[in-house]
């Protein structure tokens, strides 16, 4: 097992000074959106990229291009039907599927593919030993995609299939997927509502107001899944404040019930106070505290066996400052040595 | 709007003279608490609710052989002798506000639909029109979202707004203007069929119009 670590990570050229591994790959930008006021670009990427090539020691970032997920895989979650579709509409020319908001191009099915590989390639990482955050950065996003159709600008559930691989792959069957983007994630929910083994909890704005109109607090899960559902919506305006209380009280309540094998962490930054996207006003700081109390669970739970796979998140310099932050988060108080902290400056 | 889309047509009813045992079997069978009494043309004669028959029921707090004594005096009690005839009816062309204000006035649970010489062609409850009003407003619609705009002035070009947004591809679902009386400030609440929340609020500012932003909230 030693010699396979060994190897995987010389492959993915990963050394022991490495504190954070990208899961990303410049065909990312090749899903095209159609420019315009369309705000989910390629350039989201870019700048997460130049953030922390200029935030992060030299070296410490190591990046990993993902693999593209198996039809299989995909079928863990997604009909044939939405498969055939979506792929020939990208073949055939078609600008979207269903609604404007979902623009492609001709390579959108194959780059939604490789969106969808990277928790996978993600979790072969962390099982076979390679230390630190491991976060995909990738597009285009994925917690709104639901079995049949894509929704939110999101194709195919990039979460729901690294937590249907975790399973039948390594067997980790009782996974948390904590989704802290502005939005509720309506197709992970659709997947877990009904199953034991996953807890889906969810901080969003509130669902009176936020699209997609869905996870309300109400909500708790159905059948043999109740209780595995945690909503916790937030009404518009609402701050940092708002987000530790939920943290501190409710959210670790339901972890020390639940007690994950692994967590998948639905990353999205759009709940940001400068993101348009949404009406909630968090500040850069909060993604360092949502980082480090993650890192902390996943330690207390998981022997920290985590990966994050990047959503929502529109402001651009917002952005970059917000994953930056929550990356510092994530590697926590043994990697100050290694990651100078940045200066809590709005961007 | 109308309570036509939303009534329960054809409702389950019971006759005058069916006793208070038949008509709480007749209730425990189904999933209401309201059973409209019609005569044999199915004229409208009165109300029995489950509370009704629950009054006229012995308490289950008796022991079974004192419910057996007090229900072997009170099963042949008549319907008639029990229901409400003091009643508020709507008709076929009655709109949800015509249900509102009644439910608001006269506090009952339920309401009947009749049409000439009172017959009985449906009945509206209160869940009833929580459903409608859940539907007129949108609630639980997937892929849409709530805005709530400030009104600029009192004359306000709501048609503008709606044209810009259309033309733009983005679709208003339901529009509501609340407020301005002076304690209220005016606002609009718009629900969009779209995610694209960046194109929306650019074409909200070319309107003319702002976002309602709340203050931060804080613990």
């Amino acid at each position: 097992m030693a010699e396979k670590c060994s190897t995987l990570r010389e492959m993915n050229g990963i050394t022991d000074h490495i504190a954070i591994t990208l899961v990303m790959d410049a065909a990312f930008s090749r899903h095209d959106t159609g420019g315009g006021d369309h705000p989910e670009v390629p350039e989201r990427l870019h700048v997460i990229r130049h953030f922390l090539e200029a935030h992060f020691p030299e070296g410490s970032v190591s990046t990993v291009s993902p693999r593209p997920a198996t039809r299989e895989e995909l079928l863990r979650f997604h009909t044939e039907g939405w498969l055939c579709r979506f792929e020939e509409a990208a073949l055939s020319g078609r600008s979207f599927i269903d609604h404007p908001d979902n623009q492609v191009c001709y390579d959108s099915f194959e780059i939604a593919m490789l969106a969808a590989g990277s928790g996978p390639t993600a979790i072969d990482l962390v099982e076979n030993g390679v230390p630190g955050p491991l976060f995909c950065c990738v597009r285009p996003p994925g917690h709104h995609a639901e079995p049949n159709m894509p929704l939110g600008f999101c194709f195919f559930n990039n979460c729901v299939i690294a937590v249907r691989y975790w399973q039948q792959r390594y067997g980790r069957q009782r996974i948390c997927i904590l989704d802290f983007d502005a939005h509720h994630g309506n197709g992970i929910q659709a997947a877990v509502d009904a199953e034991a083994e996953t807890l889906y909890i969810s901080l969003h704005e509130h669902p009176s107001f936020s699209f997609p109109g869905t996870g309300w607090a109400e909500d708790r899960g159905s059948g043999a899944g109740l209780g595995a559902v945690l909503n916790i919506p937030l009404p518009p305006g609402s701050g940092d404040d708002r987000v530790l209380a939920a943290m501190d009280v409710e959210i670790t309540a339901a972890l020390e019930e639940f007690r994950p094998d692994a967590f998948v962490i639905a990353a999205g930054f759009d709940g940001h106070r400068k993101d348009d996207m949404s009406g909630l006003s968090w500040s850069t700081g909060l993604y360092r505290q949502i980082g480090r109390r993650l890192a902390a669970w996943s330690r207390e739970y998981a022997a920290s066996r985590m990966i994050s796979i990047l959503e929502g998140g529109y402001h651009l310099s917002s952005l970059a400052a917000s994953v930056g932050a929550y990356l510092e988060g994530l590697l926590g108080a043994d990697s100050v040595q290694a990651v100078p902290q940045s200066r809590d400056r709005e961007w | 709007m109308f309570i036509t889309s939303y009534m329960t047509p054809s409702p389950v009813t019971i006759g005058p003279d069916e006793t208070v045992v038949a008509a709480l079997n007749l209730l425990e069978g189904h999933d209401f608490r309201h059973l409209p009494v019609v005569d044999g043309r199915r004229r409208l004669l009165g109300m029995v609710t489950d509370r009704d028959l629950r009054s006229a029921c012995p308490s289950s707090v008796l022991s079974t052989s004192e419910q057996e004594l007090i229900l072997d005096r009170v099963k042949d009690t008549k319907v008639r002798q029990i229901m409400s005839t003091d009643l508020a009816c709507l008709h076929p062309d009655s709109t949800l506000d015509d249900a509102l204000l009644l439910f608001r006035r006269h506090r009952f649970g339920a309401l009947p639909v009749v049409v000439e010489e009172e017959r009985l062609v449906g009945i509206l409850s209160l869940n009833d029109l929580m459903d409608a009003y859940s539907d007129l407003f949108g609630l639980g619609e997937k892929g849409s979202t709530l805005l709530a705009l400030e009104v600029p002035g009192h004359d306000v070009a709501l048609a503008g707004l709606v044209a810009v947004l259309e033309k733009n591809n983005i679709h208003c679902t339901r529009l509501v203007r609340t407020g301005g009386t002076g304690k209220d400030p005016a606002r609009i609440y718009l629900r969009l069929s779209s995610y694209n929340m960046v194109l929306v609020r650019k074409l909200i500012r070319k309107a003319g119009f702002s976002l309602y932003q709340p203050p931060d909230i804080r613990e």
